[in-house]
């Protein structure tokens, strides 16, 4: 067996280097060669992949004829299985979140009850703990954020991933998410608050029952004046029914939809302005 | 009732009238594939739907030559590439998507162009494809991505002939969703001349709003 310096993997083989002549061996499965190629870490490669294509494959014609065919067999495979595989794995994504937020929150308070009484190597240990759960969380918010851009474009470009995610999470899924009315989308979360609320009511604390579902969390309703804050989850509602059903059925981004959503909160907000400024100067 | 051409602007891209009404065609063979029309052997390009359209009828134009390779990045579900793979017919367009979902249409239109490959990839990652696609001569780029320079430099290092040339489209929200758009494209111009002589640029109004085209040069 010669000793070769370098070997690169291609999507029709393996190419071998040695003392800059490059040498070529073809895999006869091609569908698995172009699927391997992408796993290798590839640098920029030091030979021209065509010229040392066409030296296997006789012809540049039938170089790109086979190129095409396998690229097309490759994706069409892999099309099902992430249209399959994606969802769930956000879904995971967004639970192993909600689990790190407990973790860290769990910790937090026992390093208080601790620290109050001693400081010392446990209690550092937990704080390195809690910062690398810190750590861990901003890595997972970051792929569930580039996750959701792919899987539902309008959805995220209008309320954020993680409100798009949390959504999908209540809905079930996509398809489901997608066949709701917006009124179902507006109170979609809001159960989970309820459940809170009541909670507190048992305590004998005071609480307001919410009629707020996870779209309240987004800023666009936030800093809005309570008496806005329906109107806006309405129509950002509407808006997000609409998305669902483009992210669902074509994937596409519009972007009408979030400038008509923008520009809505814009309206509301100046209409908050001028009726402060007009009730300040009534009270006159 | 006939077509009229009004003007050839580049290989098979035409200006035509048509019942009274002036649109922007490529001259193609096949049937529609984003619901634009076709009367005789001329596909409707529609500027609200495709970036580059809406370019050429703002008075830019990039002569594409026939036989052209180019890397596409950003491919959606193909409305733009259909009309390059008119373009670019004894060629081939390298198409660059990461989001399954308007890649199963796209792949609809790659079963019936022969110069099609379609790329199931992040373009971000392009040592995940470089064991696939070979040099280009040009590289379109379509993402709406903050880091979509970063992501541009990348490819055109790995891909792009010296010489060659490159096309980015850029949204001004995509990078940054509160700034003042003219300060952002001021941002994005001039990160790009530090690997790339700029050509042109322009506006996309009024098809798509705060977008600018960067055509470079490497
Ligand atoms: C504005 S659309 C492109 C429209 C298309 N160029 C046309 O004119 O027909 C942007 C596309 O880029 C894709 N995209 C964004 N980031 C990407 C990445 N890192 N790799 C591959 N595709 C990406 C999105 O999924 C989306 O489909």
């Amino acid at each position: 067996m010669p000793e070769y310096m370098s070997e690169y993997k291609v999507w029709f083989g393996k190419i071998y280097e040695k003392d800059s002549e490059f040498e070529v061996r073809k895999c006869d499965d091609l569908v698995q060669s172009f699927e391997e190629s992408k796993s290798e870490k590839l640098g920029k490669l030091p030979f021209s992949l065509k010229e040392v294509g066409i030296r296997v494959f006789k012809s540049e014609e039938d170089y790109y004829f086979s190129l095409r065919r396998t690229a097309i067999q490759v994706a069409e495979k892999e099309v099902e299985k992430e249209l399959k595989g994606s969802e769930r794995y956000l879904i995971s994504l967004l639970k192993a979140l909600d689990e790190i937020d407990l973790g860290i929150n769990l910790f937090s308070e026992k390093i208080r009850d601790l620290e109050e009484i001693k400081i010392d190597e446990n209690t550092e240990n937990f704080r390195r703990i809690v910062r690398d759960l810190k750590k861990l969380r901003r890595d997972i918010e970051d792929e569930i954020n580039s996750q959701i851009a792919k899987l539902m474009p309008n959805m995220s470009e209008i309320v954020g991933g993680i409100i798009a995610a949390r959504l999908i999470e209540k809905a079930g899924s996509l398809k489901k998410l997608s066949s709701l009315p917006a009124s179902t989308i507006q109170i979609l979360g809001a159960e989970k608050s309820l459940f809170k609320a009541m909670s507190r009511m048992k305590k004998g604390k005071k609480a307001k029952t919410p009629k707020h579902g996870i779209i309240f969390q987004h800023p666009f309703i936030r800093t809005l004046p309570k008496s806005l804050r329906g109107k806006m989850a309405r129509f950002l509602a509407s808006k997000l029914a609409i998305a669902a059903r483009i992210d669902y059925y074509s994937g596409e981004l519009k972007e009408e939809l979030f400038e008509s959503v923008k520009r809505k909160y814009e309206e509301l907000r100046e209409t908050s302005k001028t009726s402060k400024t007009s009730k300040a100067k009534s009270r006159k | 009732m006939d077509v009229e051409i009004l003007k050839q602007i580049t290989h098979n891209v035409f200006l035509v009238k048509y019942e009274n009404r002036e649109f922007l065609v490529t001259k193609s063979r096949f049937k529609p594939h984003y619901g634009e029309r076709k009367f005789s052997d001329f596909r409707e390009w529609i500027p609200y739907r495709s970036k580059l359209a809406a370019m050429i009828l703002n008075g830019y134009t990039i002569d594409f030559r026939p036989e052209i390779k180019m890397l596409y990045l950003g491919a959606a579900s193909g409305t733009t590439v259909s009309h390059l793979s008119d373009i670019v017919e004894r060629g081939y367009i390298y198409a660059v998507e990461y989001s399954a979902r308007p890649f199963k249409k796209f792949l609809e239109l790659a079963l019936e162009r022969r110069n099609i490959i379609p790329l199931l990839k992040d373009a971000s990652k392009p040592e995940e494809y470089a064991g696939i696609v070979e040099k280009v001569d040009f590289i379109y780029q379509d993402i709406a991505q903050k880091n979509q320079n970063e992501i541009f430099a990348k490819n055109a290092e790995f891909f792009l002939k010296n010489g060659g040339e490159g096309l980015i489209m850029v949204k001004a929200r995509s990078i940054d969703s509160v700034a003042e758009p003219s300060g952002v494209f001021n941002r994005v111009l001039s990160e790009l001349e530090e690997n790339f002589s700029i050509l042109k640029h322009g506006k996309l109004d009024p098809f798509h709003r705060d977008h600018i085209f960067v055509h470079v040069k490497f």
